[in-house]
């Protein structure tokens, strides 16, 4: 077992480290845990794992700066945890280098998808990035540019399509607002979130079977979008 | 000033003086057909006048003077100090003494008429301090009004107040630079409980006098009075405050522990069931189980949100984090996580996507939906519709969400948004009673109203949204034509 993937949970609460143990070990994965930040990241340069799982409510530092550190010397993937309402925290965390989040209290799907997606990422990160993209019944072919519903192709503009296609080579992923404004519109338009609103309705139109109840773009309230794909 | 004050007392004598020796040229030239004691009863009259404007001393001189000038002029023999007759003796002692006794009275009288003004004028401006100080309960005003009348009736070069306490402040009358010497006075500010500040007075010309280091101790009893009475009165309205809001937290706990605790019960009965071997491992009741525990957890958190939202508004932290956001897009994810609780309901939804953009945090209105949402899926029956409308009303959005549910008495309709409130029985429907209250402190949060009416054939909760951000009015976005 000693190739399992490791993960590494900072987090101060005894209870959440004990259930993320138990159920992330009964899954196969390598497990070690730190309850402060300056130990977490110490344990993050010796242990070298593959998930990072942080909470930002840490005793002794915020858990942004935790992100920030480890983003100093390491790309591996950074599931931060936090409560509710703290989107602005969310934010900061997920700008400033962690690749998801997850609300406390959560469900054990939630935290396996989670994980799942950012194992997938991190081995994406290392060149086998996959260029066609499945959906339900959309076909999403990065290289060639083609979006299709079943057969038939459907027709995006410009600008649809480079959203479409950042969300879907992150898909799982959570983006937030000012990382699409700026992959796909540029920095300056950073602040502009009614663009994303818009385009995300005119793609939602043109995606999903329901634009009212999405399904394959999802809204993450207050933080940005999720496209979900196929596993 | 000194050097002046002596100019006008030197005045006064030569004025005495003056008058003494004028009267004597008159009487002198009618010397010869008036009687030696007619002139010594007239010379009174002068006498008294010159005591009663000048005052004692000037009395006292004119009276030896005229003396003086009645022995020389008008006793025989004339122009020498010498007396023959004894009648004359007689007369010019009975003089004297009738000459400064006089003087003495009128003095005397004189000194007391300037004291009982200098009194009145005292206990006119401590009527004035009294009454101006009389309500108030703002110790800067009550500073302010204490200053400004020690400055008027001592007349000095700057007044300043040091009040202590929990806010400590200064108060500087006229409103200039401190002078940099020690003040001339300092007077404390006495309290029955201890010293609550002093006032300083910097005077050096003419120099502070006793009766008004005596007015300025008056003055700072009755600053100090104000003062405790100003404290007394604040400490009086944040018991008041503390008490409400301590009623409110038990009703808040009752209310609270009573939710948290159907849940928690649920939660308890179903793992402790599942723990012990009573439930074996194929019954159909496990996974009824488990689903209740994981039903009742999320319904504990949402509880648990509510709370925090509700002491977020209430202690005026919950600030909208605004976006142009479009509205069918909240609705509709609003509404999609809320799928599963809506199945016995019909849902209407009437949100024109060409609407403008409003200025909302998506977050927060999501829980706006979400609430007045179930709280029509709570008190509406099964199978009934509920509406979601909105509309352009001017410069703001009109939002509706209608139930086929019972109405609310109309003396009911405003309360029903205050916190814990409920038409029914707390035991009948589950909920903290939070949840409108909730509603409300975000749609106010965002410059909106909200209100809830009576329709006919149900309750429509209704609130507004501006839609300007700042004064700025929605962008317009060119429609994209582009194709690929």
């Amino acid at each position: 077992m000693s190739n399992a993937p490791h993960i590494l949970v900072i987090d101060d609460e005894p209870q959440i480290q004990r259930a993320i143990r138990t159920i992330l070990t009964e899954k196969g994965f390598r497990v070690t845990t730190a309850s402060r930040g300056e130990e977490g990241l110490t344990l993050a340069a010796t242990n070298q794992p593959d998930i990072v799982i942080l909470d930002l409510g840490l005793p002794d530092m915020d858990g942004v700066q935790v992100c920030e550190r480890l983003r100093e010397w390491t790309q591996c993937p950074i599931i931060i945890l936090s409560v509710r309402d703290s989107e602005r925290d969310k934010v900061a965390a997920l700008d400033k280098g962690a690749d998801d989040y997850l609300t406390k209290p959560f469900g054990i799907e939630e935290l396996l998808a989670r994980v799942r997606v950012a194992l997938r990422h991190s081995t994406s990160r290392q060149g086998t990035q996959s260029k066609i993209v499945k959906a339900g019944t959309l076909t999403i072919d990065l290289a060639w540019h083609i979006v299709k519903r079943g057969d038939e192709e459907i027709k995006l503009t410009g600008t649809e399509y480079k959203l479409l296609s950042y969300l879907a080579s992150n898909h799982g992923r959570v983006l937030t607002h000012q990382s699409i404004l700026t992959q796909v519109w540029g920095p300056a338009d950073a602040n502009h979130t009614e663009y994303l609103r818009v385009y995300m309705r005119q793609l939602r139109k043109k995606l999903e079977v329901d634009p009212e109840r999405p399904q394959y773009i999802l809204t993450e309230a207050g933080i940005g979008y999720r496209f979900i794909a196929d596993e | 000033m000194r050097i002046s004050s002596l100019l006008s007392r030197f005045g006064q004598y030569f004025l005495s003086i003056g008058m003494v020796a004028s009267i004597t040229v008159i009487f002198f030239t009618l010397r010869d057909g008036l009687d030696t004691t007619l002139i010594a009863l007239l010379y009174l009259i002068p006498l008294g006048l010159i005591t009663a404007f000048w005052g004692l001393a000037p009395g006292i001189l004119s009276a030896l003077l005229t003396f003086l000038a009645f022995n020389y002029f008008f006793i025989p023999p004339y122009y020498t100090l010498a007396v023959h007759r004894p009648t004359d003796v007689v007369i010019l002692v009975v003089f004297l003494v009738v000459a400064v006794v006089i003087s003495q009275l009128v003095g005397r009288m004189q000194f007391g008429l300037v004291a009982a003004n200098a009194r009145e004028r005292e206990a006119t401006q401590l009527y004035e301090l009294s009454t101006a100080l009389a309500g108030l309960h703002n110790e800067d005003a009550i500073a302010e009004i204490l200053a400004k009348q020690v400055q008027e009736v001592s007349q000095g070069e700057a007044v300043e107040l040091n009040i202590l306490g929990t806010q400590p402040f200064i108060f500087r009358s006229p409103d200039v630079l401190r002078p940099t010497r020690t003040p001339e006075l300092t007077v404390p500010i006495q309290a029955a409980r201890g010293i609550l500040g002093e006032i300083l007075l910097w005077k050096s010309e003419p120099a502070v006098t006793s009766g008004e280091r005596r007015l300025l101790q008056t003055f700072a009893s009755q600053g100090a009075l104000a003062l405790e009475r100003a404290r007394l009165a604040q400490a009086e309205s944040r018991a008041r405050v503390l008490e409400e809001s301590d009623h409110l937290k038990s009703i808040l706990l009752s209310s609270v522990s009573h939710e948290l605790r159907t849940p928690l019960s649920t939660i308890k009965a179903a793992s402790s069931s599942l723990r012990s071997n009573e439930v074996s491992w194929d019954s159909p009741a496990r996974p009824e189980l488990i689903a209740a525990i994981d039903d009742e957890a999320d319904h504990l958190n949402m509880l648990v949100g509510n709370l925090l939202d509700m002491s977020r508004i209430e202690s005026g932290a919950l600030k909208p984090k605004r976006e142009w956001n479009i509205l069918s897009e909240i609705v509709g994810s609003v509404l999609a996580r809320m799928r599963h609780s809506t199945d016995e309901h019909k849902l209407e939804v009437d949100v024109p996507e060409s609407l403008p953009f409003v200025p909302v945090d998506y977050v927060q209105m999501e829980q706006v939906f979400t609430n007045l949402v179930s709280n029509s899926l709570k008190y509406a029956p099964a199978k009934t519709v509920i509406h979601i409308r909105a509309n352009l009303e001017g410069d703001a959005i009109r939002v509706q969400v209608r139930n086929q549910g019972p109405q609310v008495p109309s003396e009911h309709l405003e309360r029903i948004f205050d916190k814990f409130y409920r038409i029914t029985a707390a035991d009948r429907v589950t909920g903290t009673g939070l949840g409108l209250s909730i509603c409300k402190g975000i749609i106010e949060a965002h410059g909106g109203r909200i209100w809830a009416e009576n329709l006919s054939d149900g309750l429509g909760f209704n609130f507004t949204l501006p839609l300007t951000w700042d004064g700025a009015p929605p962008p317009q976005l060119p429609v994209d034509m582009e194709t690929e």
